[in-house]
């Protein structure tokens, strides 16, 4: 058990220290690949302030993988030590260079105190912790992580500077794995054993964003800052020559860099090793992708008010078409949800003034972020609550939730919707028998509508064909004027025009079929036709 | 449905099974089928009483649409003596213009009898605007001529009266010039602009609402004679008949003149040369 297996790269200065205990073999794994490394870089990154898991990752040639999480900081220090009194181990709290404390699960929480965890496990159960105040049900996730951009320049310059003085080694040569790609590595399965689910692509994402304590830009690289000098002194030339003079300036900066990094600098330049690194202010924000109810509304409130116009200079736009009490539906699955907001699809839409009855209007409730699924159960009583409230403004029918194949359903049919609509028509002289018989009798009448003046200012000037595939007209009794009209016509027909003719740019209309004067009193849609639903 | 199934079954007559589970399926459907229909003729009672709901709230002559939608402007005189011209302006900004029933050009014997769009530097009736953007629409200014109508003794430059782009203009009145005798206001409208806010606020200055124009027109309005229905609808403006009444008149009133053009026409066949000639005072 003292004796560990000699590496055969590692020099013999490097002095096992045989009091380590194995009590598991992933241990035993990472001390042997702790022993194995180049222990001159080794102590070298380690001099430079380099944390323990970095180093692994940036000199160590086999793939970085999760069994370091179960390894305190401090034993993986003490395995790549060489028992050297330089090493001074009052190093242990200072935050790593590279990756400022992400992969030593150290961080500011949002009070801005320090957080810190030795292992894995303990790193996890922080964020169970955060996750939970969210609120989610969820029984997978998938893991987003964000780190500040600086961690990728500092990890340049040390690789850079690796490459200088350890240009031939072999370990240098292989593709290193990244600080956000480690973290994901080293925290993906404790966090599966603490959160109690399954990790996959899913629904659900739990995103941990590091950001940086302070401001300021830190370690800034060299071409930035020549560039701020730069532009000073620039100051003085014409706004154009500056342009191209940067750009080649730019060109420049970029052929060093490339230069650098091919070759490496064996030295690195007084700026970059002497900031104070801090530790990141890490946020957790989880999101759950939007899910969905369908179901049919209708609308009872025909919000009418007697002065439609108001005469004054400002440009009125027509009357509203949202109509805002439709909100009540998603006013009332949002809460069911815990969602944060919710979107309202409909499969078309009607004006302020005309109601919407008979089977109903398919629509989609998208709800964002819910933080639970509601039940089949408690969908019914929310259906049930909103058709007997006292206003009666609108209903709902057969609420349920859906999957993704919700926007099939909606765009399917949309064109080749037939609606049906009842209509209450005026004429100026009293209905007769063979009104009622010459408008039956007309079967798939093709009408040419010009763009309706109501809608002319915000829609293309058009004249579109339409169909209306029947009629059918009933008298109403104690009045000779008025009649009710039923109608079923193609998706994207205006019917007022078609009534009233709209100043003769509806041909033929209700008033010319009729010859004479025709209005349009009340409009109610009676049938919404989906393809097959 | 039954019928379907008919065929259906005629197709296979040796699957004799086939026979016998489609009939079965047949007599319940059958079933099904009418408790569907009680159903159905239930729902649609409920239907028809919501439809039917506000029936006693009906007013005897309901205001036309553009009544409801549309603020009537007019504007008198407008370069010239007798121009009047109505401006209707939707709620929406679009403006239509037109005749209004006191234009000079209805005094003329026989009404308006031809409309030309090509005047000034361009055939209005050819400009095609398309887009939500009105691409192509012709800017025109309050004096840009419109159009040109000739009746038999003279003819009217017709302006756009209000700053805006050129949406359209009624190409109907080309083919049927009797528009703007039958029904200037309506289906005789003749071009629909749209100015901008800024403009239209500064126009507006020039333009008189319909009480101001009954009041400075009234004496034309009030001239004692029907025989065409331009002026039927003037009486009406001035003595605020409900239009129930003046469509009833003016419906009663086609029906005289397309029997006394009957009347001439035997007249003319019988070989005898006497007119007919109806008029009617107030």
């Amino acid at each position: 058990m003292a004796d560990e297996t000699k590496p055969a790269s590692g020099d013999s200065a490097g002095l096992s220290n045989g009091l380590v205990s194995h009590g598991d073999h992933k241990s035993r794994r990472v001390y042997q690949a702790a022993r194995s490394l180049h222990s001159g870089a080794v102590k070298d990154l380690l001099s430079l302030g380099v944390c323990e898991r970095c180093i692994f990752r940036l000199v160590s040639v086999e793939a970085f993988d999760s069994d370091l999480s179960s390894v305190s900081a401090s034993t993986l220090r003490s395995w790549l030590e060489s028992g050297d009194e330089e090493a001074a181990s009052s190093e242990e709290s200072s935050c790593c260079i590279v990756c400022l404390g992400v992969l030593q699960f150290v961080f500011s929480d949002a009070k801005q105190t320090l957080v810190r965890s030795e292992c894995g496990s303990d790193y996890a159960a922080r964020v169970t912790d955060l996750v939970k105040e969210e609120g989610h049900e969820f029984d997978s996730f998938g893991l987003e992580v964000y780190v500040p951009a600086t961690i990728l320049e500092n990890e340049r310059a040390v690789l850079l500077y690796l490459k200088g003085k350890y240009n031939s080694e072999s370990w240098l040569q292989s593709e290193k794995i990244s600080v956000k790609d480690a973290l994901k590595v080293l925290v993906l399965d404790p966090l599966k054993v603490s959160l109690g689910a399954k990790s996959d692509s899913s629904s659900f994402q739990i995103r941990l964003t590091y950001s940086k304590a302070s401001d300021e830009a830190q370690g800034a690289s060299e071409t930035t800052r020549e560039r701020k000098k730069r532009k000073t002194g620039m100051s003085r030339l014409y706004d154009h020559h500056i342009t191209w003079l940067t750009l080649l300036f730019d060109l420049v900066a970029i052929y060093i860099s490339l230069y650098n990094e091919e070759n490496g600098s064996t030295s690195m330049s007084e700026n970059s090793f002497e900031k104070v690194y801090e530790p990141c202010i890490l946020s957790i924000h989880c999101n759950k992708m939007p899910i969905f109810f369908s179901g049919r509304y209708f609308k009872y409130s025909r919000n009418v008010s007697q002065t439609r116009w108001i005469i004054d200079d400002e440009r009125m736009g027509e009357a509203s078409v949202e109509v805002v009490h439709l909100e009540l539906i998603g006013g009332n699955i949002l809460p069911a949800c815990l969602g944060d907001s919710y979107k309202f699809h409909a499969a078309g839409r009607e004006d302020i003034d005309v109601r919407m009855l008979g089977s109903g209007r398919p629509f989609l409730i998208e709800v964002q972020n819910s933080r639970k699924c509601p039940s089949q159960q408690s969908l019914t009583e929310i259906e049930e609550k909103i058709n007997k409230s006292e206003k009666k403004l609108v209903g709902v029918k057969d609420l349920k939730f859906i999957g993704s194949q919700c926007w099939a359903m909606m765009r399917e049919g949309e064109a080749e919707k037939q609606k049906q609509y009842a209509a209450i028509v005026w004429i100026a002289r009293p209905v007769e028998e063979k009104d009622i018989d010459s408008i039956s009798s007309l079967k798939e009448l093709k009408i040419l509508q010009k763009t309706p003046v109501r809608v002319l200012h915000r829609r293309s000037p058009l004249e579109r064909e339409r169909t209306i595939h029947w009629m059918k007209v009933e008298k109403i009794k104690g009045s000779s004027h008025y009649f009710l009209l039923h109608l079923c016509t193609q998706a994207g027909t205006y019917i007022k025009e078609f009534v009233h003719g709209d100043l003769g740019r509806t041909t033929p209309s209700m008033g010319s079929i009729l010859g004479c004067r025709a209005e349009i009193i009340q409009l109610d849609v009676t049938d919404v036709k989906m393809g097959d639903s | 449905m039954e019928e379907t199934q008919n065929i259906d079954v005629t197709k296979n007559p040796e699957a004799e099974d086939a026979i016998e589970s489609t009939k079965q399926k047949q007599s319940e459907e059958v079933e099904h089928h009418c408790d569907e229909q009680q159903k159905q003729s239930q729902e649609e009672d409920e239907l028809r009483k919501l439809l039917l709901s506000d029936i006693e709230e009906l007013p005897l002559s309901p205001p036309s649409a553009t009544q409801l939608n549309f603020v009537s402007y007019f504007i008198t005189d407008f370069t010239k003596p007798g121009h009047d011209h109505y401006i209707y302006r939707h709620a929406n900004g679009l403006c239509v213009i037109g005749l209004a029933p006191t234009h000079r050009a209805f005094k003329d014997q026989g009404g308006i009898t031809n409309i030309d769009f090509n005047v000034g530097k361009s055939d209005r009736s050819v400009l095609k605007v398309s887009g939500k953007r009105k691409k192509n629409a012709m800017r025109s200014e309050s004096n840009t001529a419109l159009c040109k109508v000739s009746t038999a003794n003279d003819s009217y430059i017709v302006r756009c009266c209000v700053k805006g782009s050129l949406l359209e203009v009624n190409e109907r009145l080309m083919k049927q010039p009797q528009l703007l005798n039958s029904s200037a206001d309506r289906e005789g409208y003749i071009a629909i602009i749209m100015p901008r806010p800024a403009d239209w606020t500064k126009n507006k200055e020039s333009l008189i609402t319909l009480e101001e124009y009954k009041e400075k027109k009234q004496d034309i309005l009030l001239e004692p004679y029907f025989s065409d229905i331009p002026h039927l609808r003037r009486l009406a403006l001035m003595s605020d008949l409900s239009s129930r009444i003046v469509s009833q008149i003016e419906y009663y009133f086609r029906r005289i003149r397309a029997m006394t053009d009957d009347i001439h026409l035997i007249l003319r066949s019988m070989g005898s040369s006497t007119t007919v000639e109806v008029q009617v005072n107030s």
